[in-house]
């Protein structure tokens, strides 16, 4: 707990000591894929299901938020709520089909994987609103009142670094409450045994649906955020890659973790910068480290380290 | 009477499994299955705990159908079942075992305000429900093993948590699967205070065992199963004697004449 809080504090304060452009677009790269990487783990790693879905409502809410803020000229923030409502709606649909059938672990995920591969291909054919494969520049920006200095954009890398990190940070305490509560437990039971869950009066499919929605609509804020920092929006977003990228992430850094997730989109966003690699020499290197934690930390970072300090306690 | 049972009957492919059975369980009472291996009375239980779909009969609770429920459904209704298998979440703690389980107890008592408990209200209502959990794992002779891993539990242990989880549901009609079988003679007699106790609490027990007699020593009422059907119903002592029973457990060189 302790540790947390001085960890949490120590980003926070990052901004006033570090300086660097290259460290802090780093890290704001770290925090729009930890949001992912922390949402994909409330599905995956705490309720058991391999959803491959998270790239379509990331790239949809990308596509949503700036086509709502630039043709309906609605704010950034009024702009993700029909965002996340949507990402809310898709997975509700996809879910309940998934779910009705009692599709689990690859079976989920490649059903998933195909309803997302579908959007994918909406959103690149769809030119006249998408404009296809050559994608959206995004102009404008976020807006954010603060106390004393009233309307403000959001511009430059501490501006963002903040608006990431406070991102973030609501993310995993929404994720956080679910999980401490009597929602959590019902995640955690369905993850761990299914008809034990149903014969203690657990409706698995609702709970399931629930991990999903929630799950997909804090993802949905990601595609927004990201969209706008990048000032770019193309198809690749609803990729499979991005998918395979945050589950990467996820079992590097810890599935079943809330902090796991965000160390490992740390290492995984930064390793291409601090190692000059080309494309494919990444994808070498992405699938390497993966191989090695499956094999050596199947627990991932936060797993093993956690592990580790409970052993010493003990 | 609480419960009905009428004309149930499983087939997986070419094997019946239970054929036509019906009985009733009334309110308040003990009733045990008897039978051999593989008489059909884990499978009559599963049905009328919604987790097998009978290929034909009726299970009625209050005079409702309830054969076409979902096992979460049935559970809310009242019925919860216990597994001759212990059935725990490895990977949790006992307590947390058990916590899962109060989650029937915690949507009758506060419905859709525990949506409040997300943004930190009703904290008090989980207390509540942690000191139950502690008070049904005393009961369960569980109190000392409370931190640790269900996982390492033994297997009287994990049947006994099976148990404790089932009595945090609040069950009306408890359906036991084969509470005794490998449990020893102190764990059995703690089982049977334990049930003695639910019993007195106001739950109506629904027992099979094949150990005949930890079941006379507890059911007013007994069936017995043979090849899926039933064959005797009445007073233990009377449905011990009967020579079909006798056949079905012992074979025809057994049963007198």
């Amino acid at each position: 707990m302790i540790l947390r809080l001085v960890l949490w504090s120590a980003l926070y304060a990052l901004p006033i000591f570090v300086r660097s452009d290259f460290l802090l677009t780093i890290l704001i790269f770290t925090f729009i894929y930890g949001m992912l990487g922390v949402t994909l783990d409330l599905i995956f790693g705490f309720t058991g299901q391999l959803s491959m879905f998270h790239p379509a409502v990331f790239g949809v809410s990308a596509y949503m938020t700036y086509l709502l803020a630039s043709k309906a000229g609605l704010p950034f923030w009024l702009a993700t709520i029909p965002s996340a409502l949507t990402a809310v709606v898709l997975a509700m649909i996809v879910g309940s089909i998934c779910f009705k059938f009692r599709l689990k672990t690859f079976y989920f995920a490649v059903v998933t994987l195909a309803f997302a591969e579908v959007i994918r291909l909406v959103v690149l054919n769809w030119n006249s609103v998408t404009n296809g494969t050559l994608g959206l520049v995004v102009t404008g920006r976020p807006t954010v009142w603060l106390p004393g200095m009233g309307v403000v954009a959001i511009k430059g890398p501490v501006a963002w670094y903040y608006l990431t990190l406070v991102s973030l940070t609501l993310t995993v305490i929404v994720c956080a409450r679910c999980l401490s509560s009597w929602m959590g437990r019902c995640f955690g039971a369905i993850r761990l045994n299914e008809d034990l869950a149903r014969t203690l009066g657990i409706d698995v499919f609702r709970y399931k649906l629930a991990s999903f929605a929630v799950g997909n609509a804090l993802a949905s804020f990601a595609g927004g955020l990201y969209g706008y920092y990048t000032a770019y929006i193309d198809p690749g977003y609803l990729s499979i890659n991005q998918s395979m990228d945050v589950l990467a992430m996820v079992l590097l850094g810890g599935q079943g973790t809330l902090i796991g997730p965000i160390v490992g989109s740390l290492v995984l966003t930064s390793l291409p910068h601090v190692i000059d690699l080309r494309a494919e020499a990444r994808a070498i290197l992405y699938g390497a480290i993966l191989i090695f934690t499956i094999l050596v930390m199947p627990r991932g970072i936060v797993g093993t380290f956690n592990a580790w300090r409970a052993r010493r306690a003990a | 009477m609480l419960l009905e049972v009428r004309g149930l009957t499983k087939r997986f492919m070419g094997l019946t499994a239970v054929s036509d059975v019906s009985f009733t369980v009334e309110p308040g009472e003990i009733m045990g299955i008897i039978g051999p291996n593989g008489s059909g009375k884990t499978t009559l239980l599963s049905m009328m705990a919604g987790l097998l779909a009978p290929t034909a009969g009726a299970v009625r609770w209050q005079g409702e159908e309830i054969q076409h429920l979902r096992p979460d459904v049935i559970a809310a209704r009242g019925i919860v079942k216990t597994f001759q298998n212990p059935q725990v979440f490895a990977e949790l703690t006992v307590f947390d075992n058990a916590m899962v389980a109060t989650h029937l107890a915690l949507k009758r008592s506060r419905g859709a305000r525990r949506l409040g408990e997300l943004v930190g209200l009703g904290r008090a209502a989980e207390r509540t429900l942690a000191g139950q959990v502690a008070e049904a794992l005393a009961l369960c002779n569980l109190g000392g093993a409370t931190r640790q891993l269900a996982g390492n539990l033994s297997y009287g242990e994990e049947k006994m948590l099976g148990l404790a989880m089932a009595l945090m549901c609040r069950p009306r009609l408890l359906l036991l699967d084969e509470p005794a079988s490998g449990l020893g003679r102190e764990e059995i007699d703690n089982l049977v205070a334990v049930l003695t106790k639910v019993h007195a609490a106001g739950a109506t027990l629904c027992i099979v065992d094949h150990k005949v007699g930890f079941l006379r020593g507890i059911a007013r009422r007994v069936i017995a199963l043979d090849h899926g059907e039933k064959i005797a119903e009445g007073p233990p002592e009377a449905v011990l004697e009967n020579p079909a029973v006798i056949e079905a457990y012992l074979g025809r060189a057994h049963a007198p004449a």
